[in-house]
């Protein structure tokens, strides 16, 4: 071989090679997918993100990883989702946390490392109304006795959150806002399971929870639900109002969201998008909905990217409510 | 009484069933398997075969999964014996004791006083859970912050006993242990604390790194240092077995253990964390030989092991009576329930008694089963100790170092771990102890939360802690500890911790 036929061997492979991930994109996926989970396993994310993990395998042929990165209220898997390549080989599963990190930094002038201009969202697994609670040892009957008590005894009614700015902490500052109640007091737990403990202990008279979080505790009599967040009645409580029945313009869900860092390329974006839609259509995914207590809350891209930037709006502005306490 | 038993005898019809008794051997033996491993944990663990259990109806599956928590809780004290490795916090203390027991020999007598203190302890704990599991929950109800902070106090105040070294050297490290403790997201106004700009450090420092890295890896380190030629460990097969005294020295420590740690572990929160470290210091308290602690006490192993032991199944007390996670793992198991369409809570036992039962039966067997399984696997692990340790030490670091990073898929983890191990050779250098810097760095967080949570519940009054009953008494115990200790102070009578600070000073004056 002489150097002539090496350097045009040499060229065309090296155009072979160039060419190469112009052509591995018309075939995404071509390797694993993994969907970083940002909360610890065995939460409402984790447990909704494996089925469609198992789902979107099904559709892709090829492996779906479900990777755990908790920290610091999710905001690890998001910073870390964030500076992922954006080939769409990493996902991230987050919940209403993704949308406030920004307006916190703010607050205490930290540069913020995320911005919800970092993610383009995929799809809304799942969106679960918040219930207000009390504990059943508390005389409130009705929402209204609630707030006449509150506006007679300001920051004397303490209330559990899984933590501050969190999202069972901002539905109380969503709530004081809409009724005009002065604040309650706060008491920060460290996650969603302590706060309610708190209050089942009477530790705490009043949270903000779940559905799907609190029903066995409502149907063991040891809680009483007030009035819901979401837009509509329960059908798990059909004889609980709603706080805009009542008159009051609060509306708040715990929601499970896909998202995909920024610059991953559009084709990509539909491809997978639509993968979701078709998951979503699937027994698997509607039991695993079904059996942990929730309704069926899906939204496609386009309709949660709606209802992320208003629901984003909505939390902003309740970070801002609650400001700095220290 | 008896429609207890008779609901039991149920259970036991269910837990027999074939295919029940292979998913509990299942899931005790991939627990023993996650427990000896230090590259999975339990919380992993159970995670993962998660998605597996879909197939399967709900009582096979959580008899399954449990069996992984409660097996992994056994196999957790081996690589704490055999290379001082603890692979969570509550296998800690046995690292101490158990490893100075492995120098001396006797690795297998402490690996069999583990598995049998665990049996027992795991055995006691479920028939308190069959007995007393409504009425105690309730009382877990009642634990809120403000007696969890008199918990915490009962704590600090058992930490000047659990070290060998002096006192000023405890206090030092528990200081030490406490500082890096508040590192972290400050629940309650939401600053981040010396986190130097990392997420990750967000959660505050865990405690697995630092443990092994101050353990592990710092034995490791600080192994060529000194000559280790021609030193063989492992024993002869029949010396494996413990001796008649030793039996009789592992008796008292594993009833207490197993009575402490069910109490600690029913509490919801992170509190069965601590069942270990106050076994081991109402142990050292108690004991006719306190200066045996640290050189391979029979009691310091027997104590913890049956303590941690008991605890993990006290925890399962708050989340069969009521749905409450005491912890990630319970949280996991509430969590597998729920996809199974079960609600774990207090209809659990009326609406779904042949789980409730089912499950509670599976344990007695699984307890079993684990004994019979641990005790021979015993000779295995120790033959762990013939390979030499050119070969085996290399291959310790790198399960360190998976063991970590699987914990919370972090690298800073890693690093963490990297750092504590080289400040675990300099602490072991320097003779001081790093028990007390870890147990200063469990309480620390728990203690700073407990206390602020108290004082917003009463609105800034320090007198909830005398209101409340339970935290009244835990508190009124520690002030009579303190007064016992300062009685001593006057009347002027030598404990061995004064002989022992002599004997120090002793050293360093030649």
């Amino acid at each position: 071989m002489d150097r002539r036929s090496f350097f045009i061997g040499t060229a065309a492979t090296a155009t072979a090679l160039a060419a190469g991930p112009s052509f591995a994109q018309e075939t995404y996926p071509s390797r694993n997918i993994t969907i970083m989970v940002a909360f610890p396993p065995g939460g409402a994310n984790d447990i909704i993100t494996r089925p469609v993990a198992a789902e979107l395998e099904k559709i892709f042929k090829q492996s779906v990883v479900v990777e755990n990165k908790a920290g610091a209220g999710g905001q690890v898997g998001a910073q870390v989702a964030a500076n992922a390549k954006p080939d769409g080989y990493t996902l991230l599963s987050h919940n209403n946390g993704i949308s406030g990190y920004a307006e916190v930094d703010k607050l205490f002038d930290r540069k913020p490392k995320t911005t919800r201009e970092d993610f383009v969202p995929l799809a809304r697994l799942a969106a679960d109304p918040v219930m207000l609670l009390v504990n059943a040892e508390q005389p409130y009957k009705t929402v209204k006795e609630f707030i006449d008590d509150a506006k007679k005894r300001p920051e004397a009614i303490v209330y559990s959150s899984g933590g501050l700015y969190g999202a069972t902490h901002l539905p109380v500052a969503i709530f004081e806002k809409a009724t005009g109640i002065p604040k309650l007091r706060h008491l920060p737990t460290n996650g969603g399971g302590p706060a309610v403990t708190a209050l089942l202990g009477n530790n705490a008279q009043m949270s903000t929870q779940t559905v799907s979080a609190s029903l066995a505790h409502v149907r063991s009599g040891k809680l009483r639900a007030l009035a819901t967040f979401g837009a509509t009645r329960s059908p798990a409580h059909p004889d609980v109002p709603t706080l805009k029945e009542l008159g009051f313009d609060a509306e708040y869900y715990l929601w499970v969201g896909l998202f995909a860092p920024k610059g991953t390329p559009a084709a990509i974006v539909q491809t997978l998008s639509a993968a979701l839609d078709k998951a979503s259509q699937t027994e698997a995914y509607k039991s695993v909905i079904e059996k942990i207590g929730q309704e069926y809350a899906y939204q496609n891209a386009k309709d949660f990217a709606a209802f992320w930037e208003a629901d984003a709006k909505a939390s902003d502005e309740a970070v801002k409510l609650i400001g700095r306490v220290g | 009484m008896e429609t207890t038993l008779v609901s039991l005898a149920h259970g036991f019809a269910i837990a027999f069933q074939p295919d029940n008794l292979g998913y509990a051997f299942l899931g005790c033996l991939i627990g023993t398997l996650v427990g000896v491993l230090p590259g999975i944990g339990p919380l992993a663990g159970i995670s993962i075969l998660l998605p597996v259990t879909f197939g399967l109806n709900a009582t096979q599956a959580v008899i399954m999964l449990a069996g992984i928590y409660y097996g992994s809780q056994y196999g957790g004290s081996t690589t704490s014996i055999l290379m001082r490795i603890p692979g969570e916090a509550s296998s800690v203390m046995t690292c101490i004791d158990g490893n100075a027991m492995a120098r001396k020999g006797r690795a297998g007598a402490a690996l069999c006083i583990a598995a049998v203190g665990s049996f027992i302890a795991g055995t006691f704990g479920v028939i308190m859970l069959t007995l007393v599991a409504p009425p105690l929950a309730t009382l877990a109800l009642r634990f809120g912050p403000p007696e969890y902070t008199a918990l915490l106090v009962l704590g600090l105040i058992f930490l000047a006993y659990m070290s060998s070294s002096s006192l000023v050297r405890t206090l030092l490290m528990a200081c030490l242990g406490i500082a890096i403790g508040l590192i972290g997201i400050d629940n309650m106004t939401g600053h981040f604390r010396f986190s130097f700009d990392l997420a990750e450090l967000g959660d505050g420092i865990g405690i697995v790194p630092v443990a092994v890295g101050l353990f592990g890896l710092g034995e490791i380190l600080s192994t060529p240092s000194h000559k280790i030629a021609g030193e063989v460990i492992a024993p002869k097969l029949r010396e494996l077995l413990p001796t008649r005294k030793e039996w009789r020295e592992a008796a008292g420590p594993i009833a207490r253990g197993s009575g402490l740690g069910f109490i600690v572990g029913i509490i919801p929160g992170s509190a069965h964390v601590i069942s270990s470290f106050l076994s081991y210091a109402l142990e050292r308290k108690i004991s006719k030989h306190p200066e045996q602690f640290g050189k391979g006490a029979v009691a310091g192993v027997a104590g913890p092991e049956s303590a941690n032991n008991s605890a993990s199944t006290g925890a399962f007390v708050p989340m069969l009576s009521l749905g409450i996670p005491t912890g990630p793992i319970t949280a996991v198991l509430i969590g597998a329930l729920m996809i199974h369409g079960v609600s774990a809570g207090p209809q659990l036992v009326n609406e779904r008694p042949e789980i409730f039962w089912g499950f509670v039966a599976s344990m007695y067997v699984g307890n079993l089963m684990l004994l019979l399984l641990n005790l021979p696997l015993v000779s295995v692990f120790v033959a762990v100790l013939r390979i030499p340790y050119v070969y085996l030490y290399p291959l310790i670091i790198m399960f360190c170092i998976v063991g970590v990073y699987e914990v919370n898929n972090s690298i800073v983890d890693v690093w963490i771990m990297l750092i504590m191990g080289v400040l675990g050779f300099a602490l072991r250098k320097f003779n001081f102890d790093p028990a007390p810097l870890v147990l200063g760095l469990v309480i620390a967080p728990l203690f700073e939360q407990s206390l602020r949570q108290s004082l917003v519940m009463s609105n800034g009054n320090y007198f909830i802690f005398m209101n409340r009953p339970i935290a009244a008494v835990l508190l009124g115990i520690c002030v009579l500890l303190l007064s016992l200790s300062a009685m001593s102070f006057f009347t002027k009578r030598r404990d061995w911790r004064a002989k022992l600070a002599e004997a120090e000073a002793g050293e360093t004056t030649p």
